[in-house]
């Protein structure tokens, strides 16, 4: 699944508001107006023709793919129609309600690497590349690649170079949205081990409106570098929201209840290979954090 | 801030003063300017009658003089910086085609492209991350005509494309890290004024710029040093996660010219241990060996540097031996508490993934030349330290490109980098060697080299 076009105008830049992103690609577009308006097409590669098929054209009939489609809905609906029995969430309730920490991710061998999907400017026309493989010995995995910030030469591309791992949107039988619900815990604790690059974490809530669709919540994680695994703890009052990496003006709090996908990105704007191991990503509860949320609401027309 | 409120109001009076048709100060500099173009002619000023002017200054010279005005082909504005570049690219020189152009038209015809090719040109120039260019930059702007005067002007988007220039001269400044100041906002309210999207611009990056700057726990100085054993300090202190922990140059980097008279350069070798890791080191098995692996890329900031780590395969679990705390050790607070804490669920503080054991990490060290007799170097300065290092075999894994740190089981399983089994016989020598090693001689040490 190909990820919003965050960072194809600038990976760096922050902080217009998303009307100008807008306009300014109206300034450069060809005369015909699009069919459809831009938060519904998805994104499209500058310089690519329009594609007009509809969207059914792109599903392939196949057979035994079908099939075994099949057995794995129906064993994933079995265990949906059982896991009530133990408790909500498939857990028993006294597990449920009081636990401190809750592993999400453990990179133990090859399994572990299918819930994730990696992506580089390379789908824009960039030249960077990104891999992940899983650690030595079984024991984390090992996301490792070389950044390169020369922009694509298609005219309209002017920052590039960035690199991201993200994790699949978690479903449940027939292809249904699951959601991660975070609501009883308040810190996210990765366990990395960096070359020294500050990365940022991105995490994408389930949203209801269309317009939200690029909506993110991120904050940074700087890595020390060395030989040493390093502890990051990081409350989600932190996470400041950014809709297709243009910081906004109107922050608030992230919900915990329904989140589809965390993520890492890299945009520093050092050429160079890079390498990040992490180890595993949990979710706390902090009782010592008490914040609800780092940054105030921003007034709208301050004085100048 | 107050001043700013002092020099807004300021600007303020100088508006209506012009209006009644007098002087107009103008603000980058103090004194009244009379302008005269190629034609010699007085020009206006703006918003002013010529009968003012009281002086009759030179004119302005160009950089590129008549000579090349015969040609009719087109010229971008980027040409005038790439003449000046073929001189010298600096500051002073950059400024200097900027006043070129101040000077040249008092209406500034084309300054939106002459700022987009500014800013295009900043990096070749080195003046990308100096804030008084960038001021400078925005006083190209003309002053005033760009201000909104009523609501409708407001709402609509007011010089559309000066307002996208002058946004993208601070997301320029933005991307460079570079803070703006109170000239900045001073200047920007003058050419846009107070409702303008580059002033909308400008309060973000004063909110968000501030909020995120010692964001970061592991900072990085700014300037780095330049001098590679500094660096070298720097950065190993960094890795060494402990405050405790020492650092030693081995080495410093000189030429030594040999008898044929040929220059070899010796480079530099600086060392970290703390005093966890010597006894880790102490109390290792010499029976089992310790392996220099490397080089392992640090990146500070845009620069990346190599590291190499003293390490040894996590001890097999039938080679554990617990640690008996001695109670009189510490007479303050008791070393080990045997307490039933009857913790439930609900005070289960850590997470349950099983710990990773990778082998523990003796020492780190930094050397801009990473083969094995430099390495070797290092080894013997670090056993002057720990003297166990004589005893033990050490194990050279160097590889020519850049890895990640190694676990154990691979090294045993054919990895490539498994070192040629007569290592192997040469383990029982120094072990000979040791009992009968004085403390002069410098003992050898088995070596098994990767190809």
């Amino acid at each position: 699944m190909s990820l919003p076009n965050i960072s194809r105008v600038s990976a760096s830049g922050l902080l217009r508001s998303s009307r100008d992103l807008r306009w300014l690609l109206r300034s450069v577009a060809p005369l015909a107006a699009p069919r459809r308006a831009l938060t519904q097409m998805g994104y499209r590669r500058p310089g690519q023709p329009r594609e007009d098929r509809p969207p059914w054209w792109r599903v392939k009939f196949d057979f035994a793919k079908g099939l075994k489609g099949m057995k794995r809905h129906f064993k994933l609906l079995k265990e949906e129609f059982f896991a009530p029995f133990v408790g909500p969430m498939g857990k028993p309730i006294m597990e449920h309600m009081l636990e401190q920490n809750q592993v999400l991710w453990e990179f133990r061998g090859p399994h572990s690497l299918q819930e994730w999907t990696i992506s580089c400017d390379r789908e824009i026309g960039g030249k960077s590349e990104i891999y992940l493989k899983v650690g030595r010995n079984n024991e984390s995995c090992l996301l490792y690649g070389t950044l390169c910030s020369d922009p694509p030469k298609d005219g309209e591309t002017r920052y590039s170079g960035y690199c991201t791992m993200r994790s699949k949107q978690p479903l449940a039988s027939f292809d249904r949205k699951k959601y991660h619900d975070w609501s009883s815990f308040n810190t996210l604790h990765l366990r990395v081990r960096g070359d020294g690059r500050p990365w940022m974490i991105n995490i994408v809530p389930e949203t209801f409106y269309t317009h939200q669709k690029d909506d993110m919540y991120s904050y940074f994680l700087y890595t020390r570098g060395g030989p040493y695994w390093q502890d990051v703890k990081i409350p989600f009052s932190k996470f400041f929201l950014a809709h297709r990496g243009r910081i906004q003006d109107d922050q608030h709090p992230l919900w915990l209840d329904k989140i589809n996908s965390i993520g890492f990105t890299l945009g520093d704007k050092a050429d160079g290979p890079f390498q990040l191991e992490i180890d595993f990503i949990g979710v706390c509860k902090d009782y010592a954090h008490t914040e609800d949320f780092a940054y105030e609401k921003y007034k709208r027309n301050p004085e100048v | 801030m107050k001043c700013s409120r002092c020099l807004l109001q300021l600007v303020r009076s100088g508006r209506t003063v012009v209006q009644r048709g007098s002087l107009l100060l103008s603000p980058s500099s103090g004194q009244l300017i009379v302008q005269h173009n190629q034609q010699q002619q007085v020009l206006r000023q703006f918003r002013c009658s010529p009968v003012l002017a009281k002086s009759q200054p030179e004119p302005v010279r160009f950089v590129n003089d008549d000579g090349t005005k015969k040609t009719k082909s087109l010229v971008t504005k980027e040409d005038l910086f790439e003449q000046v570049a073929k001189e010298s690219k600096t500051k002073a020189t950059f400024n200097q085609v900027i006043d070129v152009f101040t000077k040249t038209d008092i209406r500034r015809r084309g300054h939106v492209e002459f700022i987009y090719a500014a800013l295009k040109k900043m990096p070749e120039f080195g003046v990308e991350r100096d804030l008084t260019v960038y001021n400078k930059l925005l006083d190209v702007f003309p002053k005033e005509v760009f201000v909104a005067r009523n609501f409708i002007q407001r709402m609509f988007n007011h010089y559309p494309r000066q307002q996208e220039c002058g946004v993208q001269v601070l997301e320029q400044m933005e991307s460079y890290g570079i803070m703006p100041n109170i000239e900045t906002k001073v200047l920007l309210v003058q050419i846009f004024g107070e409702k303008s999207h580059p002033i909308r611009k400008y309060q973000r990056i004063m909110y968000w710029f501030p909020k995120f700057k010692h964001v970061n726990p592991f900072p990085v100085p700014q300037p780095l040093p330049e001098d590679p054993v500094d660096l070298a300090i720097l950065s190993l202190n960094r890795i060494a996660n402990d405050l405790d922990a020492k650092t030693t140059v081995y080495q410093l980097p000189f030429t030594d010219i040999t008898e044929s008279g040929e220059e070899i350069s010796f480079p530099h070798i600086v060392g970290i241990q703390s005093p966890n890791q010597m006894e880790l080191l102490a109390k290792h098995n010499p029976n089992r060996p310790v392996f220099v692996e490397g080089p392992f890329p640090l990146w500070l900031k845009k620069t990346c540097v190599y590291y190499y780590i003293l390490r040894a395969d996590p001890t097999p679990p039938e080679e554990k031996e617990e640690e008996v705390y001695d109670p009189e050790r510490c007479f303050y607070y008791p070393l080990q508490l045997d307490l039933d804490l009857d913790r439930d669920l609900g005070d289960e503080e850590n997470f349950d993934v099983d710990d990773l054991d990778e082998g523990p990490v003796f020492a780190m060290c930094m050397t801009s030349q990473g083969d094995q007799a430099t390495l070797n170097q290092w080894i013997s300065g670090l056993q002057q330290n720990n003297p166990i290092l004589g005893r033990i075999p050490t194990l050279f894994r160097l590889d020519a490109g850049t890895r990640e740190l190694e676990g154990v089981a691979d090294t045993e399983a054919g990895h490539s980098h498994r070192p040629p089994p007569q290592s192997q016989r040469e383990d029982g020598l120094p072990a000979e060697d040791s009992e009968a090693a004085v403390e002069e001689e410098e003992p050898r040490r088995s070596r098994g080299m990767k190809q």
